[in-house]
């Protein structure tokens, strides 16, 4: 990609207007997505968290286009989203990773899909693979590789796409701490370097704030935005960041906002159970 | 499914073009002659065999006779087969002595020794049920001792921390633990105590299921066979569920 | 694993050899045992033979009875009813994945059918396509189907969720979405499928074969029995063991190679 020259912020590249999200359940239809507008600027890292039950994957998935919205509009770079965009690369929660290729056939599945010829995909795949300090594991297969390996694969793959925007689901949520932390520096500088415009779902306050430029605070279903928080933290920036005094208070301030929404998931969802037992004897 | 459903649904709908269709190509190819005389006899034919083969009590007795054979194949076997499964699933040591020896001997054809059963139970019903017994010891063995190291660990630490003595233990952790797949040796062992019991009387026999069969072949009373077949098939595909269905297979949603 | 038992693959610290070494001593004793039973009178040698007479036998039947050529007549009849039923069983598998409806309306159906003793209606095929390598071959074939198709269709309909999202994400064709996805991700359990069709047809194709006296390893014990060639008998019935033996470890094998990424 070529480094964008800054850009007035009302240029944003990936736009989610009005968008509303409902279901229908044997309970009665469900708004898992309510009324949700913002803007994700070029260049910009820009973080959606919510406790569980915000909606925050519903969004995740109608803004990659693998599932539709009820009303309003999504758009990248002004054009409307209704199918899987191929601006949009997703990274997902689940282990995606496809077992029967190699990791370099892995890192190279989308420019096979455009018909690349093999040694020039060849060397692509290369070039991300260390990007994602993969290097040495070429060869190898997924189930030759840790966790967080296969996620930078899956992440490699998605990169070689060269999307305009990386959406990304909770990619290190089935990893432990430390490689959490040190996968997370590793986005950040792949990010930094790419000049990645990049859209990340979570529920982690400590990553949202070690990685984010903003961060959109969502509310417990159903889903609305609460709050968008800058984050004005020096860069670049490593999992280091975590113990000054500006990092804590950032985490103090959105988790004071989420606080008060996740005890109200947890209120539902006790009520729901009882509801449940109590129904069915 | 909504409460008034005045059409048939799209499935079943589906499964009757199916079967009429089957039905009308079958009849059509029975007029056409263009196969040897009744290798495909008329739907009428059939339907008046079945009637024959049911009205008359000779079918019943014989038919006494193979689930007489079945049932004991299936006890010994079975018997055995839970004994031995449960020594090699508790002993890990006995287990890599002896396991592959019956994972291997498991799916051959059992079919074959039954010239040695006749040389060491006669040429009656003892031979038949000897090859069924030797049929389905090895699925139910296998099975066994699979389920027995699938319990889970946990289960086993949580009877030890309430003191649970070795008959508790069985009685109250290892057996309702197991019970899927026991259930499932039993069904595949009764699966292939029946092929081996019928083939059997199909060799060599004077009474049972397999003995009518090869009698029907003999004298090419095509419609008997086929009525005999399709009364074997739905008997043994009912069986076969209702083992099933008694170990809750079905209602079973985490295996 | 799908299979009722699994090989213990598990190497634990209990002293490698050990167990392998108790399990064929056990065997071994086993042989000696009967041998000194039958050669002291114990045991009727009419109805059991000498181990070390089966063991002389070998050498005859493998020259006087045409073993080889048998056994590679046996082994044509299977790998035919192989070829077609991986054809049949994995092209039916797909269409009934394809079309729901189909699926809904015929899935319980080859349950079923794997279930009932299929192999019952060899007097049928006997009939139908005569006394010939046919009626073997199709009857190792129809005993092996059902397991070819259910895992083809277990497979597919199996694939995880989000493979398919990455493969939808990527905005794949149809065509593509089946190739590139679905297909390599069912492959494993498809070989398992092939694998247990191919086990069925071996045996059927054997039984078949004893049964009505016609072709390769299960005509010769028919035979010798017929013959009453008491320890020819014991040793073909070996013989066929292990062979089906091997034939199990040889599909074992090939079947981890192909799905060694996994």
């Amino acid at each position: 990609m070529t480094a964008p020259s800054p850009k007035p912020a009302n240029a944003d590249i990936l736009v989610v207007d009005d968008v509303v999200v409902r279901f229908d359940t044997p309970d009665g239809p469900v708004t898992a997505v309510d009324h949700v507008s913002f803007g994700v600027r070029p260049g910009e890292f820009l973080s959606v968290i919510g406790p569980s039950g915000c909606g925050k994957s519903t969004l995740f998935n109608v803004i990659g286009g693998l599932l539709g919205h009820t009303s309003g509009v999504v758009s990248v770079c002004g054009e409307t989203i209704n199918s899987p965009h191929q601006s949009i690369g997703m990274v997902f929660q689940e282990e995606s990773t496809f077992p029967w290729r190699s990791v370099t056939d892995n890192v190279a599945f989308p420019l096979e899909l455009i018909g690349m010829p093999k040694a020039q995909r060849i060397e692509r795949a290369r070039h991300f693979i260390a990007l994602v300090g993969l290097d040495g594991f070429e060869n190898r297969y997924p189930n030759e590789l840790s966790g967080g390996m296969r996620q930078r694969v899956s992440l490699a793959r998605t990169l070689a796409s060269e999307p305009k925007i990386l959406l990304m689901d909770e990619p290190f949520a089935a990893l432990d701490e430390q490689t959490r932390l040190l996968l997370g520096d590793k986005v950040l500088q792949i990010q930094q370097q790419l000049k990645q415009t990049t859209l990340l779902i979570t529920h982690n306050i400590t990553e949202a704030v070690q990685m984010s430029d903003r961060i959109l605070v969502m509310t417990y279903r159903p889903g609305k935005v609460k709050r968008i928080v800058d984050i004005d933290l020096p860069r670049p920036r490593t999992s280091e960041i975590v113990g000054s005094e500006a990092f804590g208070r950032y985490v103090a301030q959105i988790w004071a906002d989420l606080r008060e929404e996740a005890s109200r998931g947890m209120r539902d969802e006790e009520e729901h159970a009882l509801h449940q037992t109590g129904a069915a004897s | 499914m909504p409460a008034s459903a005045p059409v048939l649904s799209p499935v079943t709908l589906l499964r009757l073009v199916i079967i009429l269709t089957v039905l009308a190509v079958w009849e059509f190819l029975s007029h056409s002659g263009w196969l040897y005389r009744d290798v495909v006899p008329s739907l009428l034919a059939i339907g008046r065999a079945l009637f024959d083969l049911l009205a008359h009590g000779e079918y019943y007795f014989n038919l006494a006779v193979t689930a007489g054979e079945v049932g004991t194949a299936l006890l010994l076997g079975g018997t055995l087969g839970l004994i031995v499964g449960i020594v090699l699933g508790a002993n890990r040591f006995l287990s890599r002595a002896f396991e592959s020896y019956l994972y291997y001997l498991g799916p051959t054809p059992k079919i074959i020794f039954f010239p040695v059963m006749i040389m060491w139970f006669g040429v009656g019903p003892g031979s038949k049920i000897a090859l069924g017994t030797l049929s389905c010891f090895f699925p139910v063995a296998l099975s066994a001792a699979a389920g027995m190291r699938q319990i889970d660990k946990v289960l086993i630490r949580v009877g030890k921390s309430f003191r649970a003595s070795t008959a508790q233990m069985v009685f109250k952790i290892y057996l309702p633990a197991m019970r899927h797949p026991i259930i499932n040796g039993v069904r595949l062992g009764l699966g292939v105590a029946l092929i081996g019991t019928l083939l059997a009387e199909t060799k060599l026999s004077n009474k049972g299921i397999g003995f009518l069969i090869i009698q029907a072949y003999s004298i090419f009373d095509m419609p008997r066979m086929y009525a005999m077949l399709i009364v074997l098939f739905i008997l043994s595909i009912g069986a076969n569920s209702v083992v099933g269905r008694l170990g809750g297979l079905d209602s079973i949603k985490r295996s | 694993m799908t299979m009722a038992g699994t090989t213990p693959r598990r190497r634990v610290s209990l002293g490698g050899a050990l167990p392998a070494l108790t399990g064929l001593g056990t065997l071994i004793a086993f042989f000696a045992i009967m041998e000194v039973l039958i050669r002291s009178g114990g045991l009727n040698r009419f109805i059991v033979p000498p181990p070390s007479e089966i063991i002389a036998s070998f050498p005859r039947i493998i020259v006087e009875e045409q073993v080889l050529s048998r056994f590679v007549m046996t082994l044509t009849e299977c790998l035919t009813a192989g070829v077609m039923l991986t054809i049949v069983g994995v092209s039916g598998g797909v269409l009934m994945q394809r079309f729901k409806l189909l699926q809904q309306a015929c899935e319980t159906w080859v349950a079923a059918l794997a279930s009932a003793p299929v192999v019952l209606c060899y007097p049928l095929f006997l009939v139908i396509f005569g006394r010939n390598a046919w009626t073997i071959i199709m009857m190792g074939f129809v005993s092996g189907l059902p397991p070819v198709i259910l895992k083809t269709l277990e497979g597919i309909s199996g694939t995880r969720k989000v493979l398919v999202n990455v493969g939808r994400s990527f905005n794949l064709t149809p065509t593509q979405q089946f190739w590139k996805i679905l297909f390599p991700a069912a492959l494993p359990t498809i070989f398992v499928g092939i694998r247990l069709g191919l086990i069925f047809a071996l045996i059927n194709v054997v039984g078949v074969e004893f049964l009505i006296n016609f072709g390769g390893l299960g005509q010769l014990i028919n035979e010798l029995a017929e013959r009453y060639d008491l320890s020819g008998t014991y040793a073909a019935i070996c013989f066929v063991v292990l062979v089906s033996v091997l034939f199990f470890m040889v599909l074992e094998k090939a079947e981890r190679w192909l799905t060694r990424a996994e």
